[in-house]
């Protein structure tokens, strides 16, 4: 074992903090017992190193590799799949990484680093995620650099340096081969992180759950518009329709009897009848809104969207009841493109099946509120004039509008009409269903968002949790399905502004406000404005990054190439390649070719061009006292200030004992400028 | 450095009106370099070498080449000693601190190289015994320029040994006046005062080592080297060697010049005595011409 096949100590360093930092985002998921083996292995390594210990045998490396192995099946159950797989590699990765003892073994620790920081990317790809994993490629690189240096002495920065430029001069290179090669498909689909729970709605409604929703800042997804924006009060963003009322809770439910193919539409699939009528009424030409929706992950398949949602992109089936749904559980970020047509909700039809369904209502539940109904509809027998009647209901009697609501007793429905009258969306949106229902009129829940803030940078629309809302629908026989929203009744400042304002003009006054913590996403300044940079900067990832996708690949190449074809993507690969590579070429020649010039050379120079102007022309061969001597022979005037300026340089110039500071260089501009003027 | 303006002062007294050639021979001593002159007969080649030897007491030998001598002629020879039964070494010439080689090419090559070798190596190997030359070791070669016949004209590859190549040419009229009014020169000669010894010799030529050069100037050298090989009026371009050879002959003028750094000027001064006799010129051209028309050609500070 030849000394000189060690790793240099300048390097060994660099190779610890790669290490550490290629397992870090493996080591912040929480299994403890993996930081310990890390901490342990940097110790041992570390008095290894230091000769305080020799490394140890293969008994024990032995022994620890059966311990990881068998600890990483205690903790998943398993020793496959994405988590058990990756937590196995971090692990087996600080087990190489003991044994490093020649160039060799640290070879396969950077190769395996490489491999390693990539894994990162299967569980998270933010914008953070990928810089970070950039950062772990320098520091492999780094490494490498420095095992491949001869001069021993040099410092570790150089190599950083070195690995530094080598990533960047990489990243153009990194762009081409991302837009041109050909994007497949994953082979495999992983289902990363299935398990995990996450706030956001949930497939039921009952009080209380969405003014939990309420205190969440958290994204729940964003909107990119072609074109133009609805105003805030049409923003309804539908996410699941609930018909089922069992006297607290509301639930989805397809009417009985009812196949899925009949009820769901997936596009390439037949269409159902209600389909075809309304996809015929959409090419009549009526104004719809084009957006492309980016969905956090939710576990679950409802997506949302405005009325009447029409897929164009993304693997999303359309349900009979207005929604949109995903044909997998949402576990990553997915983006998917709708165009929305309101108008064609007229057309699709209630069959006798739905209207048993979204009529009903448990026997025992709300007995007061039934008998108010019924009165109601004795006053108007149209079904507009008895929402009308609800509605004016809600605004005449003291109900108030609140986040904190109190608990409801054994009848939700009578104990919120009559008593508390207090609560927030979901109990005016179930109690007017209920109502509705109670009074013979077809109706139903929908629960989603409502209005969103608009990032002004990237003029997309930010929907977070707190834009949680519920509203009603009511089935109108010559109207079809009509939204009405009692919350706007009680609290229209709810709609047109934002829960934020409805609360500020609410009893709670303000300091719930502060509570949740709702404030900073609203005052201006500058925090404000870096969470706005924060969003751009991440919904562009995400669109433009995350979102290209094998379609909008070949969209991108369709335009870039005029038509798509492997030779032409062969093509385009290679001349892009190529010209890179030349530039880069051209770029080293010119480097070589012209090192920069310093400032003492300028001023040379500058005196040297300016002589040659005025007088005879001089040649290039002349040292500053030469030149100097030159000057003074065409201009005797001057003898006296070119040989100041010409001693000057010589000495700043030539002595390395004196190199030239900041302060001499301006007094020999200084003598240079004298000079100057006696060059006539 | 007040010493070596007096050893110029003392070697002008007989070597008259020849300061320049002087100061470059001096050069070449304290760049512990070998000289070669090239010159006429007559035009004070030894004269030079004697009095250099004189004001730095060096022990001082002079070997007149010619076509039939061999190299133990210059090197020594092992003789067997009857008395005591044994090889000893009759050391030649060539063991002495000054060494005036006259008319080198008129030897074979043979023993040019012999001689070259030992001006390399500062050694001598006979008979497998290596035996060092006296320190200091300068040898002052003389070449006949214009006599070519039945001479052995030194290669490009030996002249590379000889770090300056200067000539004395002739005297100015007024010199030559004064030389005529003169007494007897060899008496002069020997009447010299020496100056400095030649440990005192060794000192100075480990000072010219500490003259400072700096970043800038070393590119300039670099840069000088670099339009000899890329210009096509020469056969072949400077060796690294000759690089080196230019360098400390620039330092060497510079601490004669009284200064503890290198100037352009230092290199301007040398370039021609240690560039010209390293390069041959393409059919028709003149070396000379060509090399100093490099200095106006190449830029003294980088553009």
């Amino acid at each position: 074992m030849a000394r000189i096949y060690q790793v240099p100590s300048h390097t060994r360093l660099w190779l610890a903090l790669a290490v550490v930092l290629c397992s870090i985002p493996q080591l912040v998921k929480g299994v403890l017992w993996q930081t310990g083996l890390l901490a342990l292995v940097i110790l041992i390594r570390w008095l290894v190193d230091h000769q305080r210990l020799t490394l140890p045998g293969r008994i024990v490396r032995s022994l620890l590799l059966i311990g990881a192995v068998g600890l990483t099946f205690f903790s998943f159950g398993r020793l496959y799949g994405p988590e058990a797989g990756v937590a196995l590699l971090v692990s087996l990765f600080a087990l190489k990484y003991l044994e490093v003892v020649q160039q060799r073994d640290a070879y396969v620790v950077i190769v395996l680093g490489y491999f390693v920081c990539a894994t990162a990317l299967l569980f998270s790809q933010t914008l953070g995620m990928f810089l970070y994993v950039l950062l772990c490629m320098m520091v492999l690189t780094t490494c490498l650099v420095g095992i491949n240096h001869s001069d021993t002495r040099a410092s570790g920065w150089v190599h950083g340096k070195r690995a530094a430029m080598m990533t960047l001069q990489a990243i153009p290179m990194m762009v081409v081969l991302f837009l041109l090669v050909p994007r497949v498909a994953p082979l495999w689909n992983m289902q990363v992180g299935g398990d995990k729970a996450r706030t956001g709605m949930s497939d039921s409604m009952s009080p209380g759950q969405i003014s939990e929703l309420s205190e969440s800042a958290e994204l729940a997804f964003r909107v990119d518009f072609e074109g133009e924006m609805p105003s805030r009060g049409q923003r309804y963003w539908r996410g699941l329709t609930l018909s089922h009322y069992d006297g607290r809770t509301w639930q989805q439910a397809i009417p009985q009897g009812i196949p899925e193919s009949q009820y769901l539409y997936r596009p390439g699939n037949n269409k159902p009848d209600w389909y075809q009528r309304i996809a015929e009424q959409r090419e009549s030409g009526l104004p719809g809104y084009r957006y492309q929706v980016i969905a956090e992950p939710t576990q679950r398949r409802w997506l949302f969207s405005l009325d009447v949602p029409f897929p164009i992109y993304g693997d999303v089936a359309l349900a009979k009841d207005m929604r949109l749904v995903a044909n997998r559980p949402v576990s990553e970020r997915f983006a998917y493109r709708v165009e929305s047509v309101p108008a064609v909700a007229e057309e699709i039809d209630l069959t006798r099946l739905e209207r048993q369904l979204m009529l009903s209502i448990p026997e025992d539940a709300g007995v007061k509120a039934r008998g108010l109904a019924q009165q109601w509809r004795l006053e108007s027998p149209s079904a507009e004039g008895i929402a009308q009647r609800a509605l004016q209901y809600f605004r005449e009697q003291p109900f108030h509008y609140t986040l904190r609501p109190p608990r409801l007793a054994m009848d939700p429905v009578d104990d919120f009409l009559f008593r508390t009258r207090r609560g927030f969306c979901e109990h005016y949106a179930s109690s007017f269903t209920f109502l509705m229902r109670a009074a013979g009129v077809p109706a139903r829940v929908v629960v989603g968002y409502q209005g969103g803030e608009r990032n002004e940078l990237g003029s997309h629309l930010l929907v977070r949790q707190y834009d949680a809302h519920a509203w009603s629908e009511i089935w109108l026989e010559n109207k079809g399905w009509t939204r009405v929203d009692p919350t706007a009744a009680v609290a229209p400042e709810r709609i047109e502004f934002g829960l934020r304002e409805a609360l500020e003009n609410s009893e709670e006054g303000s300091d719930l406000l502060d509570d949740l913590g709702l404030r900073r996403f609203s005052d201006g300044g500058v925090l404000a404005l870096v969470s706005q940079w924060m969003d751009y900067v991440d919904f562009r990832w995400q669109t433009w990054v995350l979102g290209y996708d094998s379609v909008f690949q070949s969209e991108f190449l369709g335009d870039l190439l005029g038509a798509v074809s492997p030779t032409r993507i062969a093509i385009a690969l290679i001349v892009s390649v190529g010209v890179l590579m030349g530039l880069y070429a051209l770029f080293l020649l010119w480097r070589t070719g012209k090192a920069k010039q310093t400032l003492m050379e300028r001023e040379y120079w500058r005196l040297h061009q300016r002589a040659s102007e005025r007088g005879r022309p001089l040649v290039v061969g002349l040292s500053p006292m030469q030149l100097c001597d030159a000057i003074s022979e065409q201009w005797p005037q001057a003898a006296g200030a070119a040989q100041s300026w010409a001693k000057y340089y010589q000495k700043l110039h030539y002595d390395p004992a004196s190199p030239p500071n900041k302060q001499q260089r301006r007094h020999l501009r200084r003598l240079r400028n004298r000079l100057y003027k006696l060059l006539d | 450095m007040q010493a070596l303006d007096k050893v110029l002062a003392q070697v002008g007294r007989v070597v008259l009106g020849k300061e320049e050639q002087l100061k470059l021979a001096l050069t070449c001593m304290l760049a512990n370099g070998h000289l070669l002159i090239e010159d006429l007969p007559g035009m004070g080649k030894t004269t030079l070498a004697h009095a250099l030897a004189r004001v730095f007491k060096l022990e001082y030998r002079r070997v007149q080449f010619t076509s039939d001598m061999l190299p133990a002629d210059i090197l020594g020879v092992s003789v067997f000693d009857p008395a005591t039964q044994q090889f000893s070494l009759r050391e030649g010439p060539v063991f002495t601190q000054l060494l005036l080689a006259d008319e080198i090419n008129r030897a074979t090559p043979k023993t040019q190289s012999a001689l070259l070798e030992a001006m390399e190596e500062r050694q001598v190997t006979l008979d497998g015994v290596t035996r060092d030359l006296p320190q200091p070791f300068f040898v002052v070669a003389t070449q006949n320029p214009v006599d070519q016949a039945g001479t052995f004209v030194l290669p490009e590859s030996q002249l590379d040994r000889f770090l300056m190549r200067i000539s004395l040419g002739y005297p100015a009229p007024e010199v030559e006046l004064q030389l005529l009014a003169g007494g007897d020169l060899r008496e002069q000669v020997r009447e010299l005062q020496a100056v400095i010894n030649s440990e005192g010799l060794i000192k100075l030529s480990r000072v010219v080592g500490k003259v400072r050069a700096s970043h800038e100037l070393l590119d300039y050298v670099q840069r000088l080297l670099d339009a000899t090989r890329s210009d096509d009026r020469f056969v072949s371009g400077l060796s690294p060697r000759a690089g080196l050879g230019l360098l400390k002959a620039a330092r060497a003028w510079a601490l004669i010049s009284g200064r503890d750094y290198v100037l352009p000027e230092d290199v301007q001064a040398v370039w021609p005595s240690v560039a010209e006799h390293r390069l041959s010129a393409r059919q028709g051209g003149s070396v000379a011409a060509t090399t100093q028309s490099l200095l106006q050609s190449v830029p003294v500070i980088r553009r």
